[in-house]
């Protein structure tokens, strides 16, 4: 009983969580929103007044106050073959070929790390909110043998994370949390539409095909898809449903 | 060297182990592919532009073909898209349904983006750069931090030689604007 409402809790909170934050990231709202949206496979990030950026080894802190303007804080020594970065609220995570690394913001200036969540050798992106994390996880000849998917973890105790639930995925690479929305880039097996209210039991709602789809940003009504011949545009007035738009063609 | 070169068998094993380092070092991003042992053979060696124009940033007011994608950013009525190692397509999303490329924001060696107001972040090859986007038909540089991403260097992406076969790996901090056939110590391979 007690493990039961624990469960349903749990639920509740992070629903609660969700959408009281799925307008967060709707653009061209506020005037203090300045800064713009990133697919989920950059090495920049920008949290408040600070610019972060990783290169292989290393994540760099500037302090961009006045944004003509960055000054460095901080450099941290993080390790081999970081791949993405990506904040959210006083977090960053950080993606590399081995693991999963949560740095606290507290002090923008200078970022410590408080929980790492390690696995076998892969390819990594993750999003996050304040109690899950979602790492999609490509193992092939390249990115090492981990087992592709979707790795969910639970974060609340940012310094021991918590694998609560894999999904196995073919070739999972990018991807975006909105609402209760987890839009996963899957290569040429489409972009998977998953609900995710219940982090620990992701529901998959529908599979997009017709591109190789490499990442994706949501970004209000419009759902962005970075694919190998382009972009596409697709409306998400409907998140769970998204309509084509418009084709980019690279050529 | 003698050694590599005596008998089909160590051919072979050299091969080999050409592949298995070319595998070995293949990441999801495409990094140089550098070769060991190196010999000297008859190779692909890269042309380099004028230092000046490594460093030089502009702004082209119309649309150019994507060739290496990467990373896409979206702010306000824009989307930006990297072109690996060559620079930023700028797409205006304003309606949707005509969303298309407007313009091109040449950096050489970048790979990176972010934005903040109208200050563009991005890396010209090892160096941070801001570039100012307030003007919807130039851009101007504002700040540069020389060797930011010191590590980074190694990432730097460029445009292999037409043919396979071996080449010479070209500066990180250059740009290449074509290959010729020269004597070369192999350090970089293409399959």
């Amino acid at each position: 009983m007690k493990f039961s409402f624990y469960k349903s809790s749990l639920v509740v909170m992070v629903s609660i969580f969700l959408f009281s934050c799925s307008k967060d990231g709707t653009p061209d709202s506020a005037a203090a929103n300045s800064t713009g949206k990133a697919g989920s496979l950059s090495k920049f990030a920008i949290a408040g007044n600070y610019l972060y950026a990783v290169d292989n080894t290393q994540l760099y802190t500037y302090d961009i106050t006045d944004p003509a303007n960055p000054i460095q804080t901080n450099t941290s020594f993080l390790g081999f073959a970081i791949e993405t970065i990506y904040p959210f609220n006083n977090r960053l995570f950080i993606g590399t070929t081995t693991g999963m690394f949560i740095y606290s913001i507290d002090v923008p200036a200078a970022p410590v790390q408080v929980g790492s969540a390690s696995h076998v050798r892969s390819c990594d992106p993750v999003v996050a909110n304040d109690s899950i994390a979602f790492v999609t996880l490509k193992g092939n000849s390249s990115c090492g043998p981990a087992v592709s998917g979707l790795y969910v973890h639970d974060i609340r105790n940012v310094f021991a994370p918590q694998l609560i639930k894999t999904l196995e995925l073919p070739s999972p690479e990018g991807l975006a949390l909105e609402g209760g929305i987890l839009y996963i880039c899957c290569n040429n097996d489409g972009l998977k539409v998953f609900n995710v209210l219940n982090p620990a039991n992701p529901i998959e709602i529908r599979t997009v095909t017709g591109a190789y789809f490499k990442d994706v940003i949501p970004y209000g009504d419009l759902l962005i898809c970075y694919v190998s011949t382009g972009i596409i545009l697709y409306d998400i007035s409907d998140p769970t449903n998204p309509v084509m738009l418009k084709l980019i063609e690279n050529a | 060297m003698v050694f590599f070169s005596n008998s089909p068998a160590m051919r072979l094993l050299l091969l080999l182990l050409i592949l298995f380092s070319i595998t070995s070092c293949w990441t999801r991003n495409s990094r140089p592919r550098f070769i060991d042992p190196h010999v000297h053979v008859w190779g692909n060696k890269p042309v380099y532009a004028a230092r000046t124009e490594a460093k030089t940033i502009s702004y082209l007011d119309s649309a150019l073909p994507v060739i290496v994608p990467g990373n896409i950013y979206a702010k306000g009525n824009f989307i930006y898209q990297l072109e690996i190692g060559k620079g930023i397509h700028v797409i205006d999303k304003t309606n949707p349904a005509q969303a298309e490329r407007i313009g091109f924001i040449t950096v050489n060696g970048s790979s990176q983006i972010s934005i903040k107001d109208n200050y563009l972040y991005t890396n010209n090859y090892d160096d941070l750069v801001v570039i100012d986007i307030s003007n919807s038909n130039s851009v101007s540089v504002v700040k540069r931090v020389a060797g930011a991403f010191p590590e980074g260097a190694s990432n730097y992406f460029y445009i292999e030689p037409i043919e396979s076969g071996y080449y010479e790996c070209p500066r990180y901090d250059s740009v290449v604007v074509a290959w010729v056939k020269d004597s070369i110590w192999t350090s970089c391979s293409k399959n």
